[in-house]
């Protein structure tokens, strides 16, 4: 699955966010010095999702070609109902929970 | 800062102002919101926070030209004070600041606001028919919406989005029948409108306004994102969608059809999946780095969720 933000790219937000947002605020010495910490521990998981392979996602793209061709086979919606779900799992488990 | 906004200020009211230390507002990532009293008026200034605009929406001056537009024909809006071309170096303009709820959450749920949300559907309707009445002519700017714009910004992400591809060819398929396009707000839901006890003060946020079917500015306001932990409630979580239909029918005339309704709150949610992902895209290209924009790109998947059960009750 090819979800953008990828994990990597999140890492990267929250690394900027804490860096650039949360630790300028930080005035206890004991807090500031953990946030770097925390930071470092951040850093080394976004290092590590650098390493891992990029994933294949050409059997969407080429799902998405046929439907944009008007070449909708006849189970798409299950199809992309599946990966959505599976997409949600990730995201946003409670979501999916409540969904009526 | 301060010392800008007072010389802005002053020469957009004519007259020497002093003016409260002007406060930054919360949110808002293409526009700041500052609260700033000048003079005994109570104002909100929206000024430009990044250079360039997304592409897609109106310029700063075109928006604030769209509210004055407003204001004359009588929508319930701020009023309009002025737009300031160089404001310490960018654009905004000025309106009065009103007093009441803006967050969707609070709206829907907050205690205090019940006999507001019992009105919200009827006062919704009213103002909703108002600004359908704008004549065009007065906003010659303003851009036509077509599907084929959804499916150009969809390609701009360039990333496999079947659950996309799929709601917009069902919109391809069962368009209904063309109503002639009036000028939509664009916007126009719970979260962008300011509510007190009473019910509706004011109609915010209109730099999505383009000319589009009427029934497409109704329906927004029914997608599933915009009802706040109330999703029971298909208008906006605070109510249901038979009497905000009626009384609009009521005041423009039109006939506007449950499954009309049903294509525009599809064609919502496409757009909004779209949204999403052009968000997240402002952080990934490093035009506006920020959590907030990136993590909608996740979201994504909540509304491509909801355009499949909505394709499935279409289908059964």
């Amino acid at each position: 699955m090819s979800e953008r933000p990828t994990a990597q790219e999140l890492t990267e937000a929250i690394l900027e966010f804490l860096g650039g947002e949360v630790l300028p605020t930080l005035t206890d010495p004991r807090l500031r010095f953990r946030m770097l910490v925390a930071m470092n521990a951040l850093g080394i998981v976004y290092r590590e999702l650098a390493e891992l392979p990029v994933e294949d996602d050409s059997e969407l793209r080429e799902l998405a070609r046929m439907i944009r061709a008007d070449d909708v086979p006849h189970d798409a919606l299950p199809r992309v109902q599946a990966s959505v779900e599976a997409r949600l799992r990730i995201a946003s488990p409670q979501f999916l929970e409540r969904y009526r | 800062m301060k010392d800008a906004f007072e010389a802005g200020l002053s020469e957009l009211l004519g007259r020497t102002v002093e003016i409260s230390e002007p406060v930054l507002l919360a949110g808002g990532a293409s526009k700041e919101a500052w609260a700033v009293d000048a003079g005994g008026e109570r104002l909100l200034v929206r000024r430009a926070a990044v250079t360039v605009m997304h592409h897609h929406t109106l310029t700063l001056a075109q928006e604030y030209e769209v509210i004055e537009a407003a204001f004359e024909a009588g929508v319930k809006v701020p009023r309009p004070y002025g737009y300031i071309a160089d404001l310490a170096g960018r654009e905004a303009f000025a309106m009065e600041r009103l007093e009441g709820d803006t967050i969707g959450r609070r709206i829907v749920q907050k205690e205090e606001l019940a006999t507001a949300r019992e009105r919200l559907p009827v006062q919704l309707a009213e103002e909703l028919a108002k600004i359908h009445a704008i004549p065009a002519e007065r906003l010659p700017f303003l851009p036509e919406a077509r599907l084929e714009r959804m499916v150009e910004e969809l390609d701009e992400v360039d990333e496999p989005h079947p659950a996309i591809e799929l709601g917009l060819w069902w919109l391809r398929e069962n368009r209904p029948t063309e109503r002639p396009a009036v000028v939509n707000h664009g916007d126009y839901r719970v979260g962008n409108v300011v509510v007190d006890p009473e019910g509706l003060v004011g109609v915010l946020d209109w730099e999505f306004a383009h000319l589009d079917d009427p029934v497409r500015d109704m329906a927004f306001s029914l997608v599933r994102a915009w009802r706040f932990g109330v999703p029971e409630k298909r208008l906006g979580g605070i109510g249901d969608v038979e009497p905000f239909v009626e009384r609009y029918n009521e005041l423009t005339g039109l006939d506007v059809r449950p499954e009309e309704l049903d294509y525009w709150e599809l064609a919502g949610n496409v757009a909004w999946a779209i949204g999403t992902l052009t968000q997240a895209q402002r952080h990934l290209s490093g035009r506006d780095r920020s959590v907030e924009l990136a993590i909608l790109g996740r979201l994504s998947a909540e509304v491509e969720y909801e355009i499949c059960h909505l394709l499935e009750r279409a289908n059964a």
